[in-house]
């Protein structure tokens, strides 16, 4: 027998809903449920029969999630763990145009915010702007739209083609049950801002990103040192401008700085990742080492653990970041062997895992990912935890509050 | 210019689909009356994915043209404009090769197709 629910809508989505002509031919079984539902409900809203097992819910709104960093910082390797955390792969929109930018799996839609460019690279050009610059970018359709998929409602996104630099005719996005906004301002303006449930910024240090830079540009023809610090230098001013001052609204930064554990290392292999957490978000709860509130420092290679050189420090500490209160997780080094990394979670709390070993786990099931050995891939698999968890607290604080569902 | 390039080639595609399809249709339908019409030939037909050859060639020009228009004047807007869009071409590439890295022209046949006979799977 088909599990069918019978929602009531609010009067927003009015217009979506109808009775349509099949359901006719099954009135007689859906009648009792009906006279069920007019008795709990008190809302005077229309009752609409949706199709079995399709809609999240019905006066929920999507959660969102925003995540900004500058190009070329991992925010892709990011996205893919974190839906891989929710379960599913997320892939390009079937059917669509193949240049699309958008990732759906069965939980999460992935949004890429470069598509409110308002200036394609053209005008970009013409106006002497970069992509960094706000005036190339159109935050009221931002706005408008994440507003639309937050309230349930589908919209036709633009899309940015990074291939040709032109806006391409628009794609129809449905509203997912977790939505995640992606690209260098998510929380640049205000409004976008409230409506994120959690935001996240990733922070790479000057002489990382240019280390990344290098191993990332190096294999193309025509780039050269020189023209990579060039480029890096070229997009500084407007970079510091307007995408560095998003980290102070941001509840989670992953802070990625050159090792203090070799002196003079230039290579960047080796990465100091500090994850600053901040207090008092609601539904997020931070990750501690061994002791809330306190400040520790702690090394874990010893007589229980054997490491190779340079091995792990880790630290954990109340501090204040741009006038909030949070709490900072830092590892320096790298984990070289399946067994530190089940030690080191073993010994972090509040990891906010379903079962020992969770962490460990994701981080071995995409242990060919960039950071996949160091404090990168282990910052970003807990903080896809937490997200997970702040959903499920989320969905459960709404499940407190039921609006006449009748369950079949 | 390059608007109006750009609608020609998908004009050109879409014209490409459509026979495609038709082919399809007169192939297909006898063979596998129970099969989605033509599926399997859309997916073939689908524009394909800019070739990394491509963007690279795109990224060479536009770090050549960076570096000509910051020759003349390296604090202004072009100048910064210019090389952005070396960023932007060159973070594209990075992703079409990962991308190409990937994927495995059986496997993305077979994600469409379980049940041609490539792609079926004996589990006894």
């Amino acid at each position: 027998m088909a599990a069918c629910t019978v929602y009531t809508t609010t009067k927003s989505l009015n217009t979506k809903c109808s009775i349509s002509s099949p359901s006719k031919s099954h009135w007689g079984y859906f009648a009792q449920k009906q006279r069920l539902v007019i008795f709990r409900t008190r809302r005077r809203s229309s009752l609409c029969v949706i199709t079995c097992g399709a809609v999240a819910g019905d006066h929920d709104q999507t959660v969102v999630i925003g995540l900004a960093a500058d190009s070329g910082c991992g925010k892709s390797t990011f996205m893919r763990r974190l839906t891989s955390v929710f379960g599913g792969a997320a892939e390009p929109p079937k059917g669509g145009n193949p240049d699309s930018n958008t990732l759906i799996s069965d939980t999460t839609t992935v949004i890429c915010l470069d598509d409110y460019h308002s200036l394609d690279r053209n005008g970009r050009k013409e106006k002497g702007v970069t992509a960094l610059d706000p005036r190339a970018n159109n935050f009221d359709l931002m706005c408008e739209q994440v507003r639309a998929l937050k309230d349930r409602i589908a919209v036709e996104k633009p899309i940015y083609n990074h291939v040709t630099g032109l806006l391409d005719p628009p794609e129809l996005i449905k509203p997912p049950k977790i939505l995640v906004i992606e690209g260098l301002h998510p929380m640049f303006d205000p409004r976008v801002r409230e409506l994120l449930d959690f935001s996240i910024y990733l922070d790479i240090s000057n002489e990382v990103k240019f280390a990344w830079k290098i191993q990332r540009d190096m294999a193309e023809r025509g780039h050269s040192l020189e023209s990579i610090k060039a480029s890096i230098e070229a997009r500084k001013p407007d970079f510091e401008a307007f995408i560095d001052p998003q980290k102070q609204y941001a509840d989670a930064v992953i802070e990625v700085l050159p090792t203090q554990l070799i002196p003079d290392d230039n290579e960047g292999k080796i990465l100091r990742v500090r994850l600053i957490q901040k207090e008092g978000v609601k539904h997020f709860s931070p990750a501690y080492l061994f002791d809330e509130g306190s400040t520790i420092s702690w090394i874990p290679c010893g007589r229980k653990l054997t490491c190779s050189y340079p091995g792990s420090k880790f630290f954990y500490g109340p501090e204040t970041y741009y006038g909030h209160e949070v709490s900072v997780v830092e590892m320096d080094g790298q984990f070289d062997k399946l067994d530190e990394l089940i030690y080191v979670e073993s010994h972090l709390s509040n990891l906010s895992t379903k079962f020992y070993g969770e962490v460990t786990q994701q981080m071995l099931q995409h242990a060919d990912f960039p950071g996949s050995n160091n404090g990168t891939g282990l910052f970003q698999t807990i903080i896809g935890l937490k997200i997970r968890d702040l959903y499920e607290q989320i969905i459960a604080s709404r499940a407190r509050t039921p609006v006449g569902a009748a369950q079949a | 210019m390059a608007t109006i390039t750009g609608l020609s080639l998908s004009g050109l595609g879409f014209l490409a689909r459509a026979s495609e399809s038709q082919k399809a249709q007169a192939v297909k339908f006898p063979a596998h009356p129970g099969q989605r019409l033509g599926s399997g030939r859309m997916m073939a037909a689908r524009p394909v994915r800019a070739a990394p050859d491509r963007i690279s060639e795109k990224v060479e020009e536009s770090i050549k043209k960076a570096e000509e228009t910051c020759s003349d004047n390296p604090a202004s807007g072009e100048c910064v404009a210019a090389w952005d869009e070396v960023e932007e071409l060159s973070a594209a590439a990075s992703h079409a090769r990962d991308r190409k890295k990937e994927s495995d022209p059986l496997e993305n046949y077979c994600k469409d197709n379980p049940e041609t006979n490539e792609c079926r799977t004996y589990d006894n």
